[in-house]
């Protein structure tokens, strides 16, 4: 992945090279400005890509932010005479605070509300900066005294196309920082796999405050560079437009890829100088190429430069298997749980044994899966206990279920985006126990392939894989065969039998007899959210209680 | 006092039923593809824009422009539904929501500017309904205009209601957005009911800008505030949830008229966009709760 992105990025950077070249021989000043807004944009929007395009959130107060950066200067230097450098500071510290401050109550929001969220809170920052007589109202303030370094005024012609674009690196740097040390293959995680990041342990709020934080320094860094090279703020710097503009740069160039913005901002910045005159038709003209470009490019510029220029497959690392984990026992009593009406669960339980295969049975709708979510912690118990040996669980998050060696497989794996399966497989432990993982679990020779590439049975073992990399001593798994072929399925038991084998307390929940009864020690048999039979596998099959509600007269 | 009371509740009414219109196709679009359609409110501008277009083809001094005007404006704004259906959403369908999000904030913005490019970016004043006159009632003089409005919304609202509740073919328009899967394997046609529920919700953006083009004016770059107040009636009115979101809209639009004449209409604006970060800080599933089963 690294070579693979130092190689696109050396022919972006290149082409960035190249432009800038063009313009020293042959721009004007006017050439000069629209460069220096350029490279304004592309640090607010690599900012941006990393909430859209990485968190996946559409965080519609980016622009805002950048308008915040801006005025932040302005007040600094224009009402409270601080020198410029300082002004600076404060305009990259401010939306870095506002963007975390932002992302707190947005950290537990779905994303159709974190959008009404960041709106609204745009819409104040507007009414605010317009209204307010300190921000100088609807005409702004002006006067912002030029940054000067040993008498040199950095804030003019080439001087601030420097020191603009070497934000722009900066920015660059920021955002390989934030998706660097596994956080990458986590935010894809956190974005595409929502409920296997919370039972792997990630945390959703620290990496939307990280996030969040960075994103808005960006943009306040790049909204204070404006209002430098103008020496003027008005409230034109915090309305939606500056937001669209983001959004088309980061969408055009795309998701995700803070190279593709920088030169996605070089071909849509200069477009409102091409329109002049025609008052805002450049807004049209980001429309159309807003839609068609979601429409028919959905990748982006950066899309279609990886096909040219792909990832070189980076060398695994050796596998390390996890540390080795205590054994366990997993006690789950009298759970019950409601919905609406419905009574779910009604004093259900179970015993998970170390070195045993625990299959739970039942009819579709008799609790088999809420009960794992429980255990696992996405979803809370009216009542009941759950202990992992002698702690109890049920007060924990997920994630902390997850570091005391509980581990959860999806009856529907959800898969990220855009990496591949070894840092898939990694982001709850590393590279080496990841590697360790995909040999159990037969998926050693795709560790490179981009993990959506996967077809459902492989995905299914990705999914496992991904459980088993932080070396639990619980693996609970929700209906690990549907779907799967016989041969697939015969693996797939050995897999379970060997893991237990290593002392692991296996549960498994399945319909499918034929894979289950051959490797269950233990079954549960629940009706309606009840326990009706429980017991060795081959006391509980001859049951007649089981067989009468479930198995039926011949069980496989 | 009283007088007063009733001419900010009759002025609250008409913005608020014209607010409900809004926020109805607004939810109703949620509740079909499960995505936000960030261009409704230019849809309501467009609707705006329509009638006053079509004002200009009525003779002189007819009694009625306005109402003999709304089914032509319903109608060409069923069509903007459908179109919008066929750029932003179609092609998208089996991508992810946020996708439909990015595709009709262009479409809010091509919308935008592209009328202001041909028409102006001038606020420009919409038919009345009817004819000028007051009706006195409690001292309170109310303009035909209003209650015309305030008439209008209430006969589209119950229409809606007849049509989702009544009718064979709302039933299927509810179950497809209820359960989509279920829907096709039982036989509907999801593109009829997806394309019908585009049209719907672009007839009642265009019935709520011709009744709000009169007394409000229309200018182009209206939209997002139309927009804005229909997210957040959705939000307050429990996600997915139909007349929760047309009630609240009446709501958001009594707030803004009251805290208008109190303060001023800067401080309710201020005012509901706090009100709905707390309300969301509060309670993350809104005010009360999503519909059951809903996701977007």
């Amino acid at each position: 992945m690294t070579a693979g992105l130092s190689r696109r990025g050396l022919a972006y950077a290149a082409l960035i090279a190249a432009a800038g070249s063009v313009l020293a021989a042959v721009g004007d000043d006017y050439a000069l400005r629209v460069a220096t807004l350029v490279g304004i944009y592309a640090i607010a929007a690599i900012g941006f890509q990393l909430v859209f395009g990485r968190l996946g959130l559409l965080a519609l107060s980016q622009g805002a932010l950048f308008g915040v950066g801006a005025y932040a200067l302005a007040l600094a230097t224009v009402q409270g005479g601080w020198p410029p450098l300082a002004g600076l500071a404060l305009s990259v510290a401010v939306p870095a605070l506002a963007g975390a401050l932002v992302a707190i109550p947005v950290a537990r929001l779905d994303s159709h509300y974190v959008a009404l969220a960041t709106l609204g809170l745009a819409q104040l920052v507007l009414l605010a900066v317009t209204n307010l007589e300190i921000t100088g109202g609807a005409n702004g303030l002006y006067g912002i005294p030029p940054l000067t370094v040993l008498g040199v005024d950095l804030a003019d012609g080439w001087q601030m196309l420097a020191v603009v674009w070497s934000g722009v690196a900066l920015a660059l740097a920021c955002f390989a920082w934030v998706i660097g040390a596994g956080r990458g293959g986590r935010l894809a995680t956190l974005r595409d796999a929502p409920l296997a990041a919370l039972s792997l342990g990630l945390d959703p709020a620290r990496a939307r405050l990280l996030v969040f934080a960075v994103a808005g320094a960006l943009a306040g860094l790049a909204g204070a560079l404006q209002a430098l090279g103008l020496g003027v703020v008005s409230p034109a710097v915090a309305r939606f437009d500056v937001m669209v503009t983001l959004l088309a740069v980061v969408v055009v160039g795309g998701r995700g890829s803070a190279w593709g913005a920088v030169v996605a901002a070089m071909l849509l910045v200069p477009l409102p100088e091409v329109f002049r005159g025609l008052e805002q038709a450049y807004l049209l003209a980001y429309g159309v190429m807003l839609l068609a470009a979601v429409v028919a490019l959905p990748t982006g510029i950066d899309g279609v430069v990886r096909r040219f220029l792909p990832d070189l497959p980076a060398p695994t690392p050796p596998p390390a298997a996890p540390k080795s984990r205590k054994i366990s026992v997993l006690r789950v009593e009298r759970i019950a749980k409601h919905f609406g009406g419905v009574q779910a669960l009604d004093g259900a339980g179970f015993d998970a044994r170390a070195g045993e295969v625990t299959g739970i049975i039942g009819a579709n709708g008799s609790g088999k899966t809420t009960l794992l979510n429980i255990v696992t912690g996405l979803e809370t118990a009216d009542a009941g206990v759950v202990r992992l040996d002698a702690i109890p669980l049920l007060d924990l998050k997920p994630g902390a279920r997850a570091a005391l060696g509980l581990a959860r497989g999806f009856q529907h794996p959800e898969v990220p985006a855009g990496i591949d399966v070894l840092t898939a497989v990694s982001v709850a432990a590393g590279p080496a126990a990841g590697m360790a993982a995909l040999d159990r679990v037969g998926l050693a020779d795709r560790a490179r392939a981009p993990a959506t590439a996967l077809g459902p049975a492989a995905r299914r073992r990705l999914d496992i894989a991904r459980a088993l990399a932080a070396g639990p001593s619980v693996l609970l798994l929700d209906e690990p065969a549907s779907g799967l072929s016989a041969s697939e399925r015969t693996d797939l038991a050995r897999l379970l039998r060997d893991l237990a084998a290593t002392g692991m307390a296996i549960v498994v929940v399945e319909h499918g007899m034929d894979f289950l009864l051959p490797i269950a020690d233990r079954l549960v048999c629940l009706e309606a959210g009840r326990v009706l039979a429980a017991g060795r596998t081959d006391d509980v099959r001859r049951d007649p209680a089981v067989i009468a509600s479930y198995l039926g007269e011949e069980p496989a | 006092m009283i007088e007063t009371t009733v001419q900010l509740l009759a002025t609250a009414l008409a913005l608020g039923s014209a607010y409900a219109l809004t926020a109805l196709g607004f939810v109703l679009i949620i509740n079909a593809v499960g995505a936000v359609n960030f261009a409704h409110g230019d849809l309501v501008m467009a609707g705006g824009f329509v009638a006053v277009a079509l004002s200009l083809l009525v003779p002189e001094g007819l009694p009625v422009p306005g109402l003999i005007l709304l089914p032509a404006v319903l109608a060409a704004m069923a069509l903007g539904g459908l179109g919008l259906a066929a750029v932003a959403y179609v092609p998208l369908r089996r991508a992810p929501p946020v996708s439909v999000f990015i595709s009709t904030i262009a479409v809010g913005l091509i919308l935008q500017h592209a009328i202001t490019l041909g028409a102006g970016p001038q606020p420009r004043v919409g038919p009345p309904l009817v004819g000028d006159g007051l009706v006195d009632l409690l001292g309170a003089a109310l303009s035909y205009q209003q209650i015309a409005t305030i008439a209008v919304a209430g006969i589209l609202c119950v229409a809606v209601h007849t049509l989702l509740n009544r009718t064979r073919f709302g039933r299927r328009l509810r179950a497809a957005a209820q359960d989509p899967e279920m829907a096709r394997a039982c036989g509907i046609d999801l593109r009829v009911t997806v394309g019908a529920t585009f049209a719907l919700a672009g007839a009642l953006a265009g019935g709520a800008g011709l009744l709000l083009s009169n007394q409000y004016f229309v200018t182009p770059t209206d939209g997002a505030m139309f927009m804005l107040k229909a997210y957040i009636a959705t939000v307050v009115g429990g996600w997915g949830r139909i007349w929760g979101a047309a009630i609240a809209a009446l709501g958001i639009a009594v707030f803004e008229v009251l805290v208008a004449a109190a303060v001023s209409y800067l401080v309710a604006e201020v005012l509901l966009y706090l009100g709905v970060l707390v309300l969301l800080m509060l309670r993350p599933q809104g005010l009360f709760g999503e519909a059951e089963g809903r996701r977007a």
